[in-house]
């Protein structure tokens, strides 16, 4: 199993005032840390328009990492595929994939604030459609040397990427959140399924359609991969881990998980006026794993077990998960 | 006068080996004092760069003081991805950040979709929640006929919710996050046409002219930048005057090439900014050819500047 890790994001917080491009130091500075610590891939995410300056365009900054580091894979995790146009979005993976010597993982997310895609200029209602036909066409630009693609959404002609990547194509993940309708499409199209935070039976529940629907689309089993994003929080003791769990609720997931209606509920509607009692969120914070080292490695391993071909811990305790968890995989 | 360094895509050589000298001749730039390196948006070569933010944003990382700059074409530029991506490599190198446009002709483009693709950019940079009207842009998607024509912002009044607490509402106001660290990050324009030349002119966008264009059409059109600000009340110093040439140190000079001995070209070079007004000199390398930049940093670049 592999384990990335990177950024939650890249902003100003605003429980702890820094400065931005202090921030964007560390991040750089984390990369090349987590290179020498020996994980497999790091990463950033994307988000647009908010109050914390989140980082709008991962690749860019993980060129930044890329310039500072020579071996760990470079992940997006997630970048909003539908708010770029599929091909730019295909130019802009070369451009770091040649700068990097071929060492970019795109993580692809269809995303889900409304004002993000008002904003942009693209449309909310088509993001499950288009994210499919997205893939498609950064699979086929960064593999052949011209292509043409005629979808719903997405229409060219002879198009041929200059430059081309080093890989060919450029390994990319479908990420999907915890929806088992996003795992259906994924098994479909055989592409690779990314997780966000779940609890470990969730996971299963959804790993498990994944493959299902893969196999009956015809797709050999060493393709169904599957990566799985997991806040975990390491303490001496689980009361010490739990604090360092709820230091991450108010700092971050509070209002970013709440505030922007990532939460789904029953019917499928993005819930956004959630308290923190409301079932989704308990879920929700039951899936960040608190434990001691040995808790963390023995949840760890049931990923193993069911076959996750990666684990994506944001963790800020690296150099904790390198010197007593990660022995225990490598 | 300032000086940098350009690359103009070979159809000859592939990525790895021409980008290779791209990131090396930067970082010796740095070293020897250039001012900037500038990286041209390109899709029609095996080397060139569809990606100019992803490239400088690597090389904030391997400079420490030049100045980047990349120059833009509209046909894949989104303007809020636009500003967006200045303002990220701005944080990362720490306020060197710059920003240029082709030509809108060179492109097949209408005029006014660059200008209002840099009067958006440039209002987004300085504004916080802002929106805009235009004939090419709407930002955000949903912005009224009747909204006023160009940047508006919030009336004043209304009392401030937090964001995460707004629920789905589709805001009729946005803000370009990160902002950039400069305050106004340089912003240069291709002055092939005619239009533009005068809009730029008169708005106080710095001239870019590049290295395709004759010198001596290019001294005219940037006589005649200086012409029409003048008369427009634009004060000298408040934009950088940018040309494009190639250099061939040692070597003859051509229509588009200065050439020479290190001492002829600092004449030709101090002839340039005292006719044209040019404080801002890109070297579009062709080759090691070109000239030593170690040779042009000691014998040349210093006597540019008094």
């Amino acid at each position: 199993m592999e384990f990335w890790t990177g950024a939650m994001g890249i902003t100003k917080m605003r429980l702890m005032p820094g400065s931005l491009a202090d921030g964007y130091d560390v991040f750089v500075e984390d990369a090349k840390a987590a290179e020498a610590l020996g994980f497999d891939a790091y990463g950033a995410p994307e988000h647009h328009f908010t109050y914390d300056a989140f980082l709008p365009f991962p690749l860019q900054a993980l060129a930044a990492a890329a310039a500072v580091t020579s071996k760990i894979r470079l992940v997006t995790g997630a970048m909003l595929t539908t708010l770029y146009d599929p091909v730019a979005a295909a130019e802009h993976a070369a451009t770091l994939d040649v700068l990097s010597g071929g060492r970019v993982i795109m993580g692809l997310g269809m995303g889900y604030r409304p004002m993000e895609f008002d904003g942009i200029g693209t449309a909310k209602r088509t993001r499950g459609a288009r994210l499919v036909e997205s893939m498609e066409i950064i699979k086929l630009a960064t593999s052949q040397d011209a292509f043409s693609f005629h979808g719903r959404h997405y229409d060219y002609e002879e198009v041929s990427l200059q430059p081309t990547p080093v890989q060919r194509p450029v390994q990319i993940w479908f990420c999907g959140g915890t929806s088992e309708l996003a795992a259906r499409r994924a098994g479909k199209a055989g592409l690779p399924y990314w997780l966000a935070n779940a609890p470990f039976d969730r996971t299963e529940q959804i790993v498990r359609e994944y493959r299902r629907v893969g196999a009956e689309s015809g797709w050999p089993p060493d393709q169904l991969r599957v990566a799985a994003f997991k806040d975990v929080f390491i303490g001496n003791t689980m009361a010490e881990a739990e604090g360092l769990r709820k230091m991450m609720i108010d700092m971050f997931y509070a209002e970013h998980i709440l505030g922007y209606g990532y939460l789904v509920d029953e019917h499928g509607e993005h819930v956004y006026d959630a308290s923190e009692d409301h079932p989704m969120y308990q879920q929700f914070i039951d899936s960040l794993f608190c434990g001691t080292a040995e808790m963390v490695i023995e949840e760890l391993k049931r990923y193993e077990d069911l076959g996750v071909d990666a684990v994506f811990l944001p963790s800020p305790q690296r150099e904790l998960l390198a010197s007593q968890v990660l022995p225990e995989f490598h | 006068m300032r000086v940098g360094l350009s690359w103009t895509p070979k159809p000859d050589a592939d990525a790895k080996s021409a980008w290779a000298t791209i990131i090396s001749e930067a970082t010796t730039a740095d070293a020897v004092g250039l001012d900037s390196v500038c990286v041209h948006e390109s899709r029609t070569a095996p080397n060139g760069c569809p990606s100019p933010s992803v490239m400088l944003t690597f090389l904030s990382r391997r400079t420490r003081t030049v100045q980047l700059i990349g120059t833009r074409l509209l046909e894949a530029v989104n303007p809020a991805r636009l500003a967006e991506e200045v303002g990220v490599l701005d944080t990362f190198a720490r306020g060197r950040a710059g920003l240029g446009f082709a030509s809108a002709s060179s492109q097949g483009a209408p005029s006014g979709r660059l200008h209002e693709t840099i009067d958006f950019v440039t209002a987004a940079w300085a504004t916080d929640e802002l929106r805009y009207r235009g004939g090419f842009i709407r930002f955000p998607t949903h912005t009224p006929d009747d909204a006023p024509a160009g940047v508006s912002t919030p009336e004043p009044g209304d009392s401030y919710v937090p964001q995460w607490e707004r629920g789905p509402v589709m805001p009729d106001f946005l803000a370009i996050t990160p902002k950039p660290l400069a305050a106004r990050p340089p912003v240069f324009v291709e002055i092939a046409d005619r239009d533009t030349l005068e809009w730029a002119a008169r708005q106080g966008i710095s001239p870019l002219v590049k290295a395709h264009t004759p010198t001596e059409e290019a001294v005219a059109s940037l006589q005649r930048y200086r012409e029409i600000a003048a008369a427009a009340g634009r004060r000298r110093g408040e934009v950088e005057v940018a040309l494009e040439r190639h250099i061939a140190m040692g070597g003859d000079g051509d229509d588009t090439t200065v050439g020479g001995s290190s001492t002829e070209l600092i004449d030709l070079l101090r002839d340039l900014g005292a006719t044209a007004g040019v404080s801002h000199l890109i070297w579009n390398r062709r080759g090691p050819s070109d000239g030593d930049l170690f040779q042009f940093a000691r014998e040349v670049q210093l006597m540019l500047q008094a």
